[in-house]
């Protein structure tokens, strides 16, 4: 495969919890040992719940954080030795798009004002000319010159037409990659069709590296080539086939969560004991797997030390399970 | 009759055999004025709930399906003129016509309950769990005191050591947790219909089906009349008996949640199913196989 745009090996994010106490602060390891690789012309998406460290881990993608210990490197370069000239680069390169278009917009500018403030930033257009650019911009996320979206203010667009206007001050900038953090969440059924459909033709008629954060598994579906699930600040599995082959028993959970749409068939209502919920936080054990309070396969080993993340067979998906690479272990 | 747009489940005329429907809407109609501009925001509404029933309201946002609630249970927003037209029969009474201190009886005691989309804006952050739940509990002489009564209902929204849950603040909980201690105060008061918006919205799956599991029970075990507005369409596809699907404030077709979602006759209905449909079905046949190698 070609050279990562970013590459992530051994990252460890941890925050200090104001919860745990003024005297005796307890740590919180955000993300713990993250190896990540965003590709040009390929979708990466990063999946899991609140808490799983996938917002962070997003952060530190853009390097809006240096990690705590481990390396990002940028076309190589480590992120520590990246000089002022090549951070510039960095933030040309790889563009952001967040969750709430709303708030990435300043409501006070037009979206002229807003794009073209980037625009003149970066010199991407002679001042003449910066109108028809932006135009242009707006037309390729499908945003058309007709309706004249430049004079207007982000209020006075609707959620997923202040999406492409957040995509379109991505792409005008030609990045190499686009971390996109939680870019369906805050839009109707509809309009996330779209929104995908969108980034998922910009993503292949220019080439570029799309990391999608998302809690939502069925989008992450369609439009994924990779998929990194996250537990606990961890990649708990990574693969090509993580939806349609999941191996860790947490994607497992993922997945089986997912409602059925079929009023026909609907899922067996379960008691308090068949969910298997504890009332208090979960031990943050520092010894064993991180998922065997919540595991149905937990042994004994489970308990004793952490998982390793071994790879099943060439090219085959990468967990971190005891249980379930013992046994790949033992069928090869 | 009053749902012209009904099909599947026929509806009875009034008055036969006691039947009458706990909630009945017809031709509500909200305008909200905000300064020089008006919204029609909810356009001559049908809607009915039957005893025991579990409706589902879906739409996309502005559809008007919040609105509606907010306006049967007369919690408009704070605009300058909010402008009513309609009737609203409630176990027989005309809530149109009700004195704001009835309203409120209702809405107190017996009557109806709101579960809101976001528990952390509803809860008190500087009171113990068990207080809140208390407040709301209703006047009952004699009998168990406030804290068991807190105990029990923590118990029946499916919440683990509802003990210790009761003497916790909000913050100590998690979002799941937070949610059902939200939906046990709404039952606190003994409610005969329970309107949730969005009750599952802001949760992540896994905690999302708890809920569910907890809305299904209740109106398994207690009966109580339910109704969801969600956008969330497997929301209504787990729990609902019947669905309107509403846009642009107007119910654009209505009917048993089996019959709409095997043949929408609206269009639009057909999208969104169609495109719900297209991000829920993840191979779930492999689901169910064995951790194998």
């Amino acid at each position: 495969m070609s050279q990562p745009i970013i590459q992530l090996s051994g990252v460890t994010q941890h925050f200090k919890d104001p919860g745990g106490g003024l005297l005796r602060p307890r740590l919180v390891r955000a993300l713990d040992g993250v190896d990540i690789e965003v590709h040009p012309n390929r979708t990466l998406a990063i999946v899991g719940e609140s808490g799983s460290g996938k917002s962070t881990l997003a952060k530190l993608l853009l390097l809006l954080r240096r990690p705590t210990s481990g390396e990002i490197r940028y076309r190589g370069v480590a992120h520590s030795s990246l000089g002022r000239a090549e951070m510039k680069k960095f933030r040309r390169e790889v563009q952001a798009v967040f969750q709430d278009p709303a708030a990435s917009l300043n409501p006070r500018m037009t979206i002229e004002e807003s794009l073209g403030h980037v625009a003149r930033f970066h010199r991407l257009a002679p001042p003449a000319e910066m109108r028809a650019f932006l135009s242009r911009h707006l037309e390729d996320v499908g945003l058309s010159r007709e309706e004249d979206f430049l004079p207007r203010f982000p209020h006075q667009l609707s959620g997923g037409q202040q999406q492409r206007v957040a995509i379109a001050r991505a792409m005008m900038l030609s990045p190499a990659a686009i971390i996109a953090d939680e870019p369906l969440s805050s839009l109707d059924v509809s309009i996330q069709a779209q929104i995908l459909d969108l980034m998922l033709e910009l993503r292949t008629r220019t080439g570029i590296g799309l990391v999608i954060v998302s809690h939502d598994l069925g989008a992450m579906k369609s439009i994924a080539d990779e998929v990194a699930v996250m537990y606990r600040g961890k990649v708990v599995e990574f693969g090509e086939h993580v939806f349609d082959d999941p191996q860790h028993p947490y994607t497992r959970l993922l997945l089986d969560s997912q409602l059925s749409m079929d009023p026909r068939n609907r899922r067996p209502i379960r008691s308090l004991e068949e969910s298997g919920e504890s009332s208090g936080a979960l031990p943050l054990s520092a010894a064993g797997c991180s998922f065997q309070f919540r595991c149905d396969l937990s042994q004994e080993v489970c308990a004793r030390s952490a998982p390793r993340a071994i790879q099943h067979g060439d090219g085959g998906p990468i967990v971190r399970c005891h249980v379930v690479n013992n046994q790949e272990r033992a069928d090869t | 009759m009053i749902d012209v747009h009904e099909r599947g489940s026929p509806s009875r005329p009034d008055g036969e055999s006691g039947d009458a429907p706990l909630l009945r809407v017809e031709g509500l109609d909200v305008r909200l004025h905000v300064g020089a501009t008006s919204v029609h925001a909810v356009r001559s509404v049908d809607f009915l709930v039957r005893r025991g029933e579990c409706v589902g309201v879906v739409g996309e946002s502005g559809s008007g399906k919040s609105t509606l609630a907010r306006a049967v249970m007369r919690l408009m927003p704070n605009v300058s003129r909010v402008e009513l037209g309609g009737a609203i029969i409630f176990d027989g009474r005309d809530l149109m016509t009700l004195p704001g201190a009835e309203m409120r009886k209702l809405r107190r005691k017996s009557g109806f309950s709101m579960v809101f989309q976001d528990p952390l804006g509803f809860l008190n952050p500087t009171k113990r769990i068990w207080r809140q739940v208390a407040e709301a509990l209703s006047e009952r002489p004699g009998g168990d005191r406030p804290f068991a009564r807190v105990v029990k209902l923590l118990e029946e929204v499916g919440l683990p050591e509802p003990e210790r849950v009761a003497k916790r603040y909000p913050h100590e909980l998690s979002g799941g947790m937070r949610q059902r201690v939200v939906i046990a105060i709404a039952l606190a008061s003994e409610p005969q219909l329970l309107f949730a918006d969005e009750p599952t919205t802001a949760l992540d799956s896994t905690v999302q089906l708890l809920v569910l599991d907890t809305l299904r029970r209740l109106h398994r075990d207690r009966g109580t009349g339910m109704v969801v507005i969600t956008h969330d369409l497997s929301v209504v596809a787990e729990l609902c008996d019947r669905v309107y699907v509403m846009r642009g404030g107007e119910v654009i077709e209505s009917g048993a949640t089996v019959d709409i979602f095997e043949a929408p006759e609206d269009p639009y209905t057909a999208r969104l199913i169609e495109l719900s449909r297209a991000s829920h079905t993840l191979g779930a046949a492999k689901l169910c196989a064995p951790a194998s190698g």
